[in-house]
């Protein structure tokens, strides 16, 4: 399976405006202080990964994810000034405000939702997997997790299940080889012992992938022969996608008054591995990609500019929209306790 | 899934004083429980109660190898590792007959036994709750320097539970002295495996993490033991954990009173091929080291011996009342 | 057309109906589905009636999931302890997903689970704990007494649109009754007058709904009318209910087998001392399980939980005082 030079240049588009998009969450902090509340974990340096898993689907089926969170719905084509409205708890947010950063949900797009609960969206992946498998339809769930999240009970017992009754799901763990600032090689078995965490999928007899999750053709080729599997009903893959997150996990967390910012990476603050960082920052998908495109004849350089301008152009528009957006009313807290 | 039964550890045979030190504890678990299943039929146990007949060889090939200071789990089906650990008869009878002289002073019942003195950390009722406990105890074990280690207890369907992932990466990644005892019957419930997993050896399930995996017969004993003491040894050594799986028959229903219709009902022949205390016997015999009429003499022991158990359970009273809502919180504090 | 039938008969009863209704409905479980003479499989075939692993976290993780999804699964949790080991995933995830969405997803799902075995299943098998589920917002828990509110319930709860955690009593089990034969549907919030009275206001859940029954029963003898009060559901609480009889009886006993400390009695105890006050001729007295865990041997057991003795005195303690602020009213 492979894409054609327009997808390529989609996905490039995609990769673009997710990058754009958490940059302007991260201004946010210093440019609008205080209007950005609570916990945001941002997606650059997994575009790649994000927007070739989610080239390999189609419209009916469906993903859920984490509360790193942003770059899934950007690519299945929400809107983003409803997702930054969100992020500011404006009332014109995708979720009213009621959600936040981390709970972004469009159902209409196949964006079930998210957990901010390590691991606990895994199960829920599973179960719209069931239902996906007995609607008939072909469709396909993909659940995205990190490598941290393998170490928590769910995992386990989901993709038992999904392979004892064959569901069409491809688990994708986003492997960018830290739990906040907790490395992988020290809380995780098989890291330590030098070995990749797809060895995981062994103890539930499914194919478990590793690949380089900052090549979006690579990550769209492994995705989609997965996805084929499993709607073909040959079940469930575990792909590990390996990816380096550019910002820090999330931002600074601190009592009210006090202002929010995004520190520097876990590698440098705690670590001290400046090395390891500026590794990373040349590996950096979005302009490999461009240079791969760039390099093939696929895309030439004033295209990608228009691009990357098209897209901090939208994100302008986003901010605009999402700052000029009400506040909710207050007693609209008690809406939504139930159905 | 592979059916092979994994060594990933080489064996020394048991002696035959070892050998009949196993028959020993396997009769007295056997004269044991089948009391226990009597006196639940009478009434005089209440409550949930699983027996492990069937099953005494792994608990004894495992507990007779530990000291006191080694700690025991398990679970449910604990009857028979309590007293292969060496929990005395009658203090272990009366907590099943829900008296004062109770192992708990008749608080915990068949679920949750403990015996602190003889490193029986207890029993708990909740499937794969007691593997993280374990590790608990395999961590105190090794920061305090010393070369006791945990055993777990659990069946085949605490497998698929997610604290087992959890406590198999944690073991691993931490070298725990921690021995994780799989007894597979197959069956979780009156549920087969089959219906739980695609993986249809626990040891395979272990398979991506770094730790030696055995699949044993759990009917042979001397099997269990050698494999056991070979994995026992590492973990002293600290060499970190290990599986043992040991594939095992479950003889009566699930618990006392199962109408057991899940299940064809093992045939007497097959059963008398199975039977662990069989199996020894005929072995010992063939070897020579077991004489022909001492399996009688142990079977009539270790049923005086649970005869003066439950006499000395049914003289202890019940517990005064108002001991139940006493004791929720330790009165210590440091 | 009503018949006799058990308490556990007439929930799956209920289940079965909705499911023949509703072919969204699913029922997963560890003891459900397990072969294929099982009435639901029978039925309703392996796609909609699965047996699940002892997996409790993906059991209830998958429901909602597959609730988001559109499906709306029942997951037979057996006992109540075991759904602790996902707690999470019941008070954290499906109950909070309308809400977080600003009401753009749902999540229906009911978690089928058995509680207060006291028959000797000592600590970790007999708890009472709906107190840890009742005030958790987005979740609803129904608590059937009879076997016709336990059928009523369940197909409430499977056609309401939010997680509810169906809890059904063990020592109900065998418990018959009169149950409608076709669609019953009882509803969520509104409690049951079960036996009217004048004097005392009793209320009580599931089996202590009978032994309050049973000390009413004992009381009219010696001329004090109780009126018996279930609430059937304690989220949502039908306070108004409670209130608007003891305004009527002036005095509230109120009978829980949860610990104290734990209990729904607690809760319907402080709305009354608010919203009541005026009300009241006597302190409210609850009869509760004392705040120890269960223990196995059985008088222990008996101990600590609520029975009818403990019910009659505690009514006897509320009809025997007058309140100061009570008898000057009288006096006026
Ligand atoms: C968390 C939890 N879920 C469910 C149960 C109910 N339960 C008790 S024993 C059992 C089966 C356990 O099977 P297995 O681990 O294979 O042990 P076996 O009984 O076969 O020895 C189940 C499901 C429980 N006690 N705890
Ligand atoms: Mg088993």
């Amino acid at each position: 399976m492979s894409t054609n030079s327009q997808d390529r240049v989609e996905m490039f588009r995609t990769m673009v405006r997710i990058r754009e998009f958490e940059e302007r969450v991260k201004r946010t902090f210093a440019e609008h202080p205080g209007v950005i509340r609570g916990h945001t974990h941002l997606a650059d340096g997994a575009e790649a990964s994000i927007v070739g898993s989610i080239a390999a689907i189609r419209p009916g089926d469906q993903v859920m994810a984490t509360y790193r969170c942003h770059g899934y719905p950007i690519a299945l084509g929400t809107d983003t000034t409803a997702m930054l409205a969100e992020i500011y708890g404006r009332s014109n947010g995708l979720c009213g405000g009621y959600g936040g950063s981390m709970h972004l949900a469009d159902p209409e797009r196949g964006f079930l939702g998210t957990s901010g609960i390590v691991g606990q969206s895994i199960p829920q992946a599973t179960g719209a997997a069931y239902a996906a498998q007995i609607r008939r339809a072909g469709d396909v769930v993909l659940c995205f997790f990190g490598d941290g999240a393998s170490k928590q009970g769910a995992f386990h017992e989901s993709l038992n299940i999904a392979s004892l009754w064959k569901l069409p799901i491809v688990f994708v763990m986003e492997n960018n080889s830290y739990s906040v600032s907790v490395r992988v090689e020290q809380e995780d078995a098989n890291a330590a012992a030098g070995e990749p965490l797809a060895t995981k999928a062994k103890a539930y007899s499914m194919p478990g992938v590793t690949i380089d999750g900052g090549d979006p053709d690579v990550v769209y080729e492994t995705v989609a022969e997965a996805v084929s599997r499993a709607r073909a009903g040959e079940g469930p893959t575990l792909v590990e996608s390996l990816v380096y997150r550019l910002s820090a996990h999330g931002n600074s967390i601190a009592p009210p008054g006090v202002p929010l910012h995004y520190p520097e990476h876990e590698a440098v603050t705690v670590f001290g591995d400046v090395a390891e960082y500026e590794a990373a920052k040349r590996g950096d998908p979005v302009p490999r990609f461009r240079g791969a495109l760039v390099t093939g004849g696929v895309l030439d350089a004033a295209r990608a500019d228009a691009i990357v301008a098209e897209a901090a152009d939208e994100m302008q528009r986003a901010v605009d929209g999402a700052l000029a957006g009400p506040e909710p009313e207050p007693a609209d807290a008690l809406r939504f306790v139930h159905a | 899934m592979t059916a092979s039964v994994h060594r990933d550890v080489s064996t020394a045979a048991p002696t035959p004083d070892v050998l009949r030190d196993l028959l020993t504890t396997m009769w007295r678990i056997r004269a044991f429980e089948e009391r226990v299943g009597a006196l639940k039929r009478a009434d005089e146990v209440h409550g949930l109660i699983h027996l492990s007949i069937g099953g005494e060889g792994v608990a004894a090939a495992v507990c007779r190898q530990l000291r006191d200071g080694d700690a025991v789990y398990s679970g449910h089906r604990a009857h028979g590792h309590a007293v292969a650990k060496g929990t005395p008869l009658d203090r272990t009878m009366a907590e099943l007959m829900g008296r004062e002289g109770g192992l708990c002073s008749g608080m915990g019942g068949s679920m949750h036994l403990v015996d602190v003195a003889h490193g029986f950390l207890g029993a708990t009722g909740v499937v794969g709750g007691n593997i993280p406990l374990a590790l608990g105890s395999a961590l105190a074990a090794k920061q305090r320097g010393t070369d006791a280690v945990a055993v777990v207890f659990f069946g085949d369907g605490a497998v698929q539970a997610g604290l087992f992932t959890e406590s198999v990466n944690l073991a691993t990644l931490w070298r725990l002295p921690v021995l994780l005892v799989c007894e597979n019957n197959g069956f979780a419930e009156f549920t087969p495996r089959s219906a739980h997993t695609t993986v249809e050896r626990v040891s395979d399930v272990v398979a991506p993490y770094p730790l030696p995996r055995t699949t044993v017969d759990g009917n042979e004993v001397g099997e269990v033991w050698s494999a056991f003491s070979e994995l026992l040894a590492r973990a002293r050594a600290g060499e970190g954990p290990a599986l043992l799986e040991c594939l095992t028959h479950r003889l009566r229903g699930h618990y006392e009173g199962d109408p057991d219709r899940y299940r064809e009902a093992v045939s007497t022949e097959d059963w008398q091929r199975k039977d662990p205390i069989l199996r020894l016997q005929r072995a010992g015999h063939d070897a020579g080291w077991l004489a022909a009429d001492e399996p009688a003499a142990l079977e009539a022991a270790a049923r005086a011996e649970v005869d003066e158990a439950v006499a000395w359970a049914r003289s202890s009273p019940f517990p005064a009342v108002a001991r139940a809502a006493a004791l929720v919180e330790s009165g210590g504090a440091r | 057309m009503a018949r006799e039938i058990t308490y556990i008969a007439a929930i799956m009863e209920g289940i079965h109906q909705e499911m023949s209704r509703d072919e969204d409905v699913l029922l997963i479980g560890q003891s459900v589905g397990g072969s294929p003479e099982d009435p639901f499989v029978a039925a309703f075939g392996p796609d909609r009636v699965r047996v699940t692993p002892i997996s409790e976290t993906a059991e209830i993780g998958m429901a909602a999931g597959a609730a988001l999804a559109g499906k709306r699964p029942v997951v037979d949790c057996t006992m109540a302890e075991f759904l602790l080991v996902a707690m999470d995933q019941v008070v954290n995830e499906a109950n909070r997903f309308h809400y977080m969405s600003g009401g753009r997803v749902t999540a229906p799902l009911v978690l089928k689970a058995g509680y207060g075995f006291t028959a000797g299943w000592a600590g970790q098998h007999t708890g009472s704990i709906y107190g840890m589920f009742m005030g958790v917002p987005g979740l609803k828990v129904a608590l059937p007494s009879t076997p016709a509110d336990a059928k009523g319930l369940m197909a409430t709860a499977i056609r309401d649109d939010n997680p509810v955690l169906f809890l059904h009593h063990y020592l109900l089990t065998l418990e018959t009754g009169d149950v409608p034969e076709g669609e019953h549907l009882v509803p969520f919030g509104q409690a049951a007058i079960v036996r009217p009275g004048t004097d005392v206001t009793l209320v009580a859940t599931g089996w202590t709904v009978h032994r309050a029954l049973e000390a009413a029963e004992e009381l009219a003898a010696d001329g004090v009318s109780v009126e018996v009060i279930d609430p059937r559901t304690i989220a949502p609480l039908d306070v108004d209910t409670v209130l608007a009889s003891v305004e009527r009886t002036g005095r509230l006993v109120l009978v829980d087998q949860a610990t104290r400390h734990a209990s729904v009695s607690a809760i319907i105890a402080a709305e009354v001392a608010e919203a009541g006050f005026a009300s009241l001729r006597a302190p409210i007295v609850q009869v509760t399980a004392l705040d120890a865990p269960i223990a196995y041997s059985k008088p222990m057991e008996d101990f600590v939980l609520p029975d009818v003795a403990k019910i009659v005195a505690g009514v006897r303690r509320a009809v025997d005082v007058t309140l100061p602020h009570d008898a000057a009213t009288a006096v006026r």
